[in-house]
């Protein structure tokens, strides 16, 4: 009886442990992640982007259709914008640089991205402080010698300085990625250098693109620069001469051979049974001729 | 004519308990015929309708174009090879305790293969253009390979079965106490092709059956893996498979081994075959049905784990549906139903033949889920969503036209075995005469 007990509750244990312990405490609200970023591109056009995620099963998911404010200054706040978010649980506000943005004792750009929440989510808040910089790329072909030249300035008390110290990051795209060339870190006039790889393939007619990056700056967040020019080897791709042809109007032969040698092989065997059934109707009926013959004698 | 008096004695003994069934009919027998016949029926206006209206009255759609009809044509055939390669194997190995069970074994195969192509002849929606198949085949087709293999398959399995038939049918010919309809009498005359016995027969007959046996093997293997491929060479999530071939055999046997122990058992109760069809069989053909459930387990296993680990898109999605919107199936298909038989045979202390026979019930149920859970799910994961589509067309469900057509195409299968009961013995009594003399006279 005991052991009857003792088996029952844990059964009953093993089935409704997951019931119990989802029921027992109140849902906790779910904390979001917020990551606030800066990008200026290659046009000089600038946005602020926010996503919005949270933590599930140790797997970061997006929250979409949230509301996500934009704002200039952190204490004293201008608002920007009112973004939802996608279904990647991103939000972006594309920056207008005649926009009239609070600027700080330093020089800096304050902007703050926040999250209401709501009855299940909890509220968010992130803040970034911008300096505005101008990155320059200069692409220099010397005998057989590439070099890129990168530069950088940025203002500070209403003047435009050098930016030395910080670090530019090289790339050439490739088919699924950023190929990463060199780094070229910047000295106190603001400029660095970097020669380029002779041997990267480029399009048809060898044309290649670098970009040349700030990422994930402190100061500047991320910044990008591109050019493309004929500095790649020409690459030409054949199309390889013996793709599938399933679709044609006869099957490749081997498929032809294969099918026709088993075919014939287990048909062979099917007359091989059917000519014993005849050789069994044959023999019977000579059998029955010589019993006649036999009973007649 | 067939040589001494002790095998006379045998064999009067062995159509003295076998002939009854051919002879009379009992009322039973009509009754469970006329149930069958009336499910039948229903599935008859069922087709009618779908017919009339066409395939909108089916649950299939633009995205699962493959319903219970696909489902139901894999299961049967699956239970046909099945058939073929365990008679087949039986018959080589010449293993001692085949004889009472190698006829279920074979007309298994042979029911099963006539019942199974009549879903795809339900799944086409223009019945009209099936002579195309034959008249503008196209080799590179998996479904041209499907409509060969399959038809000479049916060839080979009904020949195989007919030359196991012929000495019963001499001897049903020759037994002076049969009684039975002069058409019959008739029918054995003709079907035995006037087999005398002689040695120079038996020779003949018996390479015959042998060559049959190996090749029903070798295209039972063939068979149902070109119907594998047919799935397999597709790019469609669950079904891109290396293993899918030996996967699909192996789960084949499996279902056909489950069904021969129902069958077995059936047929022991109804016939009062107790004397000839023992526990030893039930237990034997149990043993064979743990063994291959290993094996299906460990394809099944192999196959999952490598798409989960993976982690391709279209793969986990389908993944997730299997263990969300399919959960209850998927257990009782590659859990329940592979482990439980295994746990009810492998215990001598559960291991009774209605124990048995719940086993292979479950096995054969499984089976048939698994086969569901094959085709439904990857359907209802489609790569590319097509134009204007709806959620319905993506959720599957079987309308009452296709359970009707399952249900008489289940209802024919059983019809024909009891058919084919009152034409030949059930037990091959030509395979059992070459027996150990003493046991059968116990």
């Amino acid at each position: 009886m005991k052991r009857k007990i003792a088996l029952t509750l844990l059964f009953l244990s093993l089935f409704s442990s997951k019931e119990v312990f989802s029921y027992s405490q109140e849902n906790p609200k779910i904390s979001p992640y917020i990551q606030f970023q800066y990008f200026k591109n290659n046009e000089e056009n600038s946005i602020l982007k926010t996503t919005l995620t949270y933590s599930k099963n140790r797997m970061e998911l997006p929250l979409a259709g949230m509301k996500v404010a934009f704002y200039s200054g952190s204490e004293e706040k201008k608002r920007l914008a009112e973004i939802i978010t996608d279904d990647k649980g991103v939000a972006i506000y594309s920056l207008k640089h005649d926009s009239d943005f609070f600027i700080n004792n330093n020089g800096l750009w304050p902007f703050t991205s926040e999250f209401g929440g709501n009855d299940t989510i909890e509220s968010g808040i992130s803040e970034l402080l911008i300096r505005d910089v101008t990155l320059n790329m200069t692409l220099t072909k010397t005998d057989s010698i590439k070099t890129i030249v990168v530069g950088a300035k940025k203002k500070e008390k209403g003047k435009e300085v050098p930016v030395s110290g910080e670090t530019v990051t090289l790339y050439v795209p490739r088919m699924f990625s950023l190929l990463p060339i060199g780094e070229a870190k910047l000295d106190e006039t603001g400029s660095a250098s970097v020669e380029f790889p002779a041997s990267l393939p480029g399009d048809k007619q060898g044309n290649i693109t670098i970009i040349a990056r700030f990422e994930e700056n402190a100061e500047f967040g991320n910044v990008e620069k591109k050019s493309t020019l004929k500095w790649g080897l020409p690459s030409a791709y054949s199309v390889p001469a013996g793709h599938r042809a399933l679709w044609t109007k006869t099957a490749p032969k081997w498929m032809i051979y294969s099918l026709s040698v088993l075919l014939s092989g287990v048909w062979g065997h099917y007359l091989f049974a059917i000519i014993s059934l005849i050789r069994i109707r044959i023999n019977s009926k000579k059998k029955k001729v010589e019993n006649k013959e036999l009973f007649i004698k | 004519m067939f040589g001494n008096q002790e095998i006379m004695l045998t064999e009067k003994k062995l159509l003295q308990d076998l002939t009854p069934e051919i002879e009379t009919t009992g009322i039973r027998w009509y009754i469970t015929f006329a149930i069958f016949f009336l499910i039948f029926c229903v599935g008859i206006y069922a087709l009618i309708q779908q017919i009339e209206k066409g395939h909108i009255v089916t649950g299939m759609r633009d995205n699962v174009v493959w319903g219970l009809y696909i489902v139901n044509f894999i299961f049967f055939m699956g239970l046909s090879y099945a058939g073929a390669l365990i008679s087949g194997v039986l018959h080589l190995f010449h293993t001692g305790w085949r004889k009472p069970v190698i006829r279920l074994a074979e007309l298994l195969t042979v029911i099963s293969l006539v019942i199974g192509p009549f879903f795809i002849f339900f799944c086409i929606g223009r019945l009209d253009r099936l002579p195309f198949l034959v008249m503008y085949p196209r080799i590179q087709s998996p479904i041209t390979w499907d409509v060969i293999a399959i038809s000479t398959d049916l060839v080979g399995c009904f020949l195989f079965l007919y030359l196991s038939l012929i000495e019963d049918f001499a001897i049903l010919r020759d037994y002076n106490d049969l009684h039975v309809k002069p058409w019959k009498k008739k029918v054995y005359k003709v079907l035995s092709l006037g087999f005398t016995g002689s040695e120079k027969e038996r020779k003949i007959l018996t390479n015959a059956k042998n060559v049959m046996a190996a090749m029903i093997i070798a295209i039972a293997i063939i068979v149902y893996s070109v119907l594998a491929w047919i799935f397999g060479v597709t790019l469609q999530p669950g079904w891109h498979s290396t293993i899918f071939g030996p996967y699909f055999v192996i789960a084949a046997v499996f279902s056909g081994t489950g069904l021969l122990i129902i069958l077995m058992y059936i047929y022991r109760r109804v016939y009062h075959l107790e004397e000839y069809i023992t526990k030893r069989h039930f237990v034997n053909v149990g043993v064979l049905l743990i063994i291959i459930a290993a094996f299906y387990g460990y394809f099944t296993f192999s196959d999952y784990l490598t798409k989960w680990y993976g982690s391709i898109k279209m793969d986990s999605l389908l993944i997730d549906k299997l263990f969300h919107d399919y959960f209850a199936l998927f257990i009782f298909a590659n859990y329940i139903g592979i482990l439980l038989p295994c746990i009810i045979i492998a215990f001598p202390r559960f291991r009774t033949i209605r124990n048995i026979t719940i086993a292979a019930v479950i096995a054969v149920l499984a089976l048939w889920v698994n086969r569901y859970i094959i085709v439904i799910p990857t359907l209802e994961t489609p790569f590319l969503p097509i134009q204007d589509t709806r959620p319905d067309w993506i959720r599957y469900s079987p309308t009452w036209i296709e359970w009707s057509l399952t249900l008489a195409g289940v209802s024919v299968y059983g019809m024909l075995f009891m058919l084919v009961s009152k034409i030949a013995p059930i037990i091959s009594i030509s395979e059992m005469k070459k027996e150990d003399k003493i046991e059968i006279m116990k």
